[in-house]
């Protein structure tokens, strides 16, 4: 639509409004006074939407919803003063016509239906509609030419059986055309995408609303209430709710949440309905038994209905919010389905973002925790900034933070419900994420013991050979110099004191020895030879290539093999010890076997298993009584 | 006895001095007595000596400088011997020269044992090897692989004890075997060498230097 043909049309409505008021005021007619000034709230809509949408038809038709009827209250108007004694021109025309127009009143709110939110009209079927609604005010004007109202009474009307068809088929155009407008309604919210949903939900907020408060009005204008009062909210809904649900739908639909609104309208409006129905039905029947309407069916009927209204509310609540906000129960249902799976141990609670991402249909949704140190981690544990996002917290303090990718004030109220469903899962994910970080670092501290005391026994046997053993022999050599001079006797005494001091470094040699195996500077496959050869009974050792290792492995390695062998030697009573050195993908791989008489603690000695632990290797044993023990260490 | 032009390295001053004073009171020449691996290569360049002793860890590395230094110099002078001192058996770097002329390897308290160590310095001297029995056992029993001669494991642990000095009762009681079993793997070991029978000591010997020579062979 033309940009100026949509001011035109919106000003028309405007000028129509206006006129209604001036008329009313003129006429003494507070009604229509009335009514012209509430219909101002919906022509301001209708401009303000113009601004925003200034080629839509969506403006124009608001201001329309409100000026349609007004027209038909001007063409009224001009008829009553046809009674008068100058009637305007037209008078006659206008008393013609007045009571046959009264299909133009919904004119409006069709071509509203039929072009909300954003003005495209889809398709042919919708732009027969404007026909077919003058084809239904032409067919009900013929059918009423010349009846009149005369104090709201219609006299007049002709009668024959044409006149009653066109009355038939005008009435059935104008529901036809209703009926458009509202699958238009309809086919929008089917296929439209999330924003669009969310402005029809705003104008079925306003509907539902008006609709309840019609049904309000019939029921009070039964129980005798006069027709001004019964019926007044449900034009106001009309008049002013409509236009403010519309407003709201095309500036700010974000505004509130609207799918909560509607929910929560809906399912207390049905509530209100049941209880009362629940109240008459009480009343009916207890009345019956008693016999006569008494306090006590009062009573009973109130106790009742308050016994039932809490779960009937909370189960309305639930269906209502199955049909009218579909999407988010489905994701909410899903996410405390995975919860529950979580409690129950079949699913990790680490899954719990790509659930998140799944119901929320956000690919690019990520989680992020807070570390117990207050940093902020992925789900993998990884250090990442602050993100920014709907922040999930315990007590207060926030445990975690979930950062939208389609990031909008509706998707952010979803992703809170999905959080609250999902806490118990992401909690858990942060609570283990610390603990592994606790153990990971125990792991590195033991490791950086163990690195340390390895350095420290390198450096001790350094300091052996470089210090103790160095003097000793320099000491020696001290002697034997001062031997030259002495008599036979003292110096087969230096002798003796000579072969004391060669002892001693041999002494300090098996020392530094067994601190670190200085033969491990050759590689491990020597260092293990001389294992063997110190052996007492026949071990078979089998060095395979082996991988690159570092001093730390290499040490371990040894040990599990010199330990062993000793363990085989001193307590199974060995004939027999196999040894195989190898390697298991880039770690180093030990067996030793003995054929002794078994029955060892199948975790081995604890200094061993924390030595092989303390390098991240593993560490087993296989020994059964009468057959032999068998160490297996992966390093 | 001529003495001999010798370079002395080692990085402990006492023992340095030590070593000195004894060559001298032996009758030899100390041409040089240096700290580390620099000044080791430097001396025997200078003075071409007969005979260099070095230890094994020496500065500036302070790991195995000096016996990757004697591998170095051992090539470029042939004329000069070089006899490494250890604390420990330590063979990394010096494995190509165990076993070939003009190569010592002892443990330092050997030079307590005066005249076993002129000997062995002489020996070096003139082209000689000298190794610590202690080494000798390191690298019998340090093959894994089958040898180049094909000696069974059992035909190699024999040949490790009689490498020690252990004779063939002694060996037989370490290995829990009759004398006869060690008689003939000592038999066989003779046969796979290819040693004439002339007198067991001297082939028991020739077998542990056959031995050695077969496996540093590169």
């Amino acid at each position: 639509m033309r940009a100026r043909t949509v001011r035109v049309c919106t000003a028309l409505a405007a000028v129509v409004v206006l006129a209604t008021v001036v008329v009313g005021v003129a006429t003494g007619s507070t009604a229509d006074g009335l009514a012209g000034v509430l219909s101002l709230a919906a022509v301001g809509v209708g401009f303000v939407v113009v601004r925003e949408q200034p080629t839509s038809a969506v403006g124009p038709a608001m201001a329309w919803c409100a000026a349609a009827p007004l027209t038909v209250v001007l063409v009224e108007a001009l008829a009553q003063s046809a009674e008068g004694a100058s009637p305007p021109p037209g008078a006659s025309l206008a008393q013609a016509i007045s009571v046959g127009i009264w299909p133009l009143n919904v004119a409006g709110l069709v071509a509203l239906l039929l072009v909300f939110p954003d003005g495209r009209r889809p398709g042919w079927p919708w732009r027969a509609v404007p026909v077919l609604l003058l084809s239904a005010t032409g067919a009900t004007v013929f059918a009423l030419w010349g009846s009149r109202q005369v104090g709201g009474e219609v006299v007049g009307a002709p009668s024959g059986p044409a006149r009653v068809v066109a009355v038939i088929v005008g009435l059935a155009l104008v529901a036809t055309c209703v009926g458009l407008g509202v699958a238009s309604v309809v086919q929008t919210y089917r296929h439209g995408d999330e924003r669009r949903r969310l402005q029809v939900r705003w104008l079925a907020l306003a509907g539902v609303v008006a609709a309840a408060l019609l049904v309000a009005g019939w029921v009070a204008e039964g129980l005798g209430a006069p027709l001004a009062l019964a019926y007044t909210p449900h034009l106001v809904a009309i008049v002013v709710l409509v236009p403010a649900a519309v407003g709201v739908a095309i500036l700010r639909h974000d505004l509130f949440d609207v799918d909560r609104l509607l929910g929560d309208t809906v399912s207390a409006l049905v509530t209100a309905f049941a209880s009362a129905a629940l109240f008459g039905a009480v009343v009916l029947v207890t009345s019956r038994a008693v016999g006569a309407t008494s306090e006590v069916t009062t009573v009973t009927a109130a106790f009742v209905t308050a016994l039932f209204l809490l779960p009937v509310h909370r189960w309305i609540s639930s269906v209502v919010g199955a049909v009218v906000d579909h999407d988010r129960h489905v994701a909410v249902a899903g996410v405390e389905r995975f919860a529950a799976d979580v409690r129950a141990g079949h699913r990790e609670p680490e899954e719990v973002q790509a659930v998140l991402r799944t119901a929320q249909r956000d690919p690019g949704l990520t989680l992020a925790l807070v570390r117990v140190d207050g940093a902020w981690v992925d789900p993998q544990g990884v250090e990442v900034p602050e993100p920014d996002g709907v922040t999930v917290a315990s007590g207060g303090v926030p445990i975690a933070r979930i950062h939208l990718d389609h990031d909008t004030a509706r998707a952010r109220r979803r992703v809170a419900d999905l959080a609250t469903a999902a806490w118990v899962p992401i909690e858990v994910s942060r609570l283990r994420l610390g603990l592994r970080g606790a153990v990971a670092e125990a792991e590195a501290s033991r490791a950086r013991l163990v690195e340390g005391v390895a350095e420290e026994r390198v450096r001790l046997e350094r300091d052996l050979h470089d210090g103790a053993q160095q003097q000793i022999v320099a000491t020696g050599m001290r002697l034997r110099r001062l031997q030259r001079d002495l008599d036979p006797v003292l110096a087969a005494e230096v002798d003796t004191v000579v072969a004391d001091l060669e002892e001693t470094v041999r002494e300090l040699r098996r020392l530094a020895h067994g601190v670190r195996p200085a033969r491990l500077d050759d590689g491990l496959g020597p260092a293990l030879e001389a294992v063997r050869a110190a052996s007492p009974v026949p071990v078979d050792l089998v060095v395979g290539d082996l991988p690159p290792a570092d001093e730390t492995r290499t040490v371990t390695a040894y040990l599990v093999v010199s330990e062993a062998v000793a363990n085989a030697l001193k307590h199974a009573r060995a004939r027999r010890i196999d040894v195989e050195v190898g390697s298991s993908g880039d770690r180093i791989a030990v067996e030793v076997r003995d054929d002794g008489v078994g029955g060892a603690p199948v975790d081995g000695p604890a200094s061993l298993r924390d030595r092989v632990a303390s390098v991240g290797g593993q560490l087993s044993v296989e020994s059964v009584a009468g057959r032999g023990t068998t160490v297996r260490a992966v390093i | 006895m001529r003495g001999l032009r010798i370079v002395v390295a080692d990085d402990s001053v006492l023992f340095r001095e030590g070593l000195v004073r004894l060559l001298e009171d032996a009758g030899h020449d100390v041409v040089a007595a240096v700290g580390d691996a620099v000044l080791l290569r430097s001396a025997v360049a200078e003075h071409e000596p007969d005979l260099a002793v070095v230890d094994v860890r020496m500065p500036p590395g302070g790991t195995d400088d000096g016996a990757l230094a004697a591998v170095e110099l051992r090539s470029a002078w042939p004329g000069t011997g070089m006899l490494l001192l250890s604390q420990h058996v330590e063979l990394r770097h010096c494995l190509p020269l165990l076993g070939r002329p003009g190569f010592g390897y002892l443990l330092k308290e050997s030079v307590l044992h005066l005249d076993d160590f002129d000997r062995a310095l002489r020996r070096v001297a003139d082209g000689g090897v000298a190794l610590d029995p202690v080494v000798v056992q390191a690298l019998v029993s340090g093959q894994t692989a089958p040898s180049v001669v094909g000696l069974s494991v059992r035909e190699r642990e024999v040949l490790a004890l009689v490498a020690q000095g252990l004779s063939n009762a002694r060996i037989a009681d370490q290995l829990r075997v009759s004398d006869r079993t060690v008689e003939a793997h000592m038999r066989a070991v003779f046969t796979k060498f290819g040693l004439p029978d002339d007198g067991d000591t001297n082939r028991r010997v020739l077998a542990v230097l056959a031995f050695l020579e077969a496996n540093s062979r590169p």
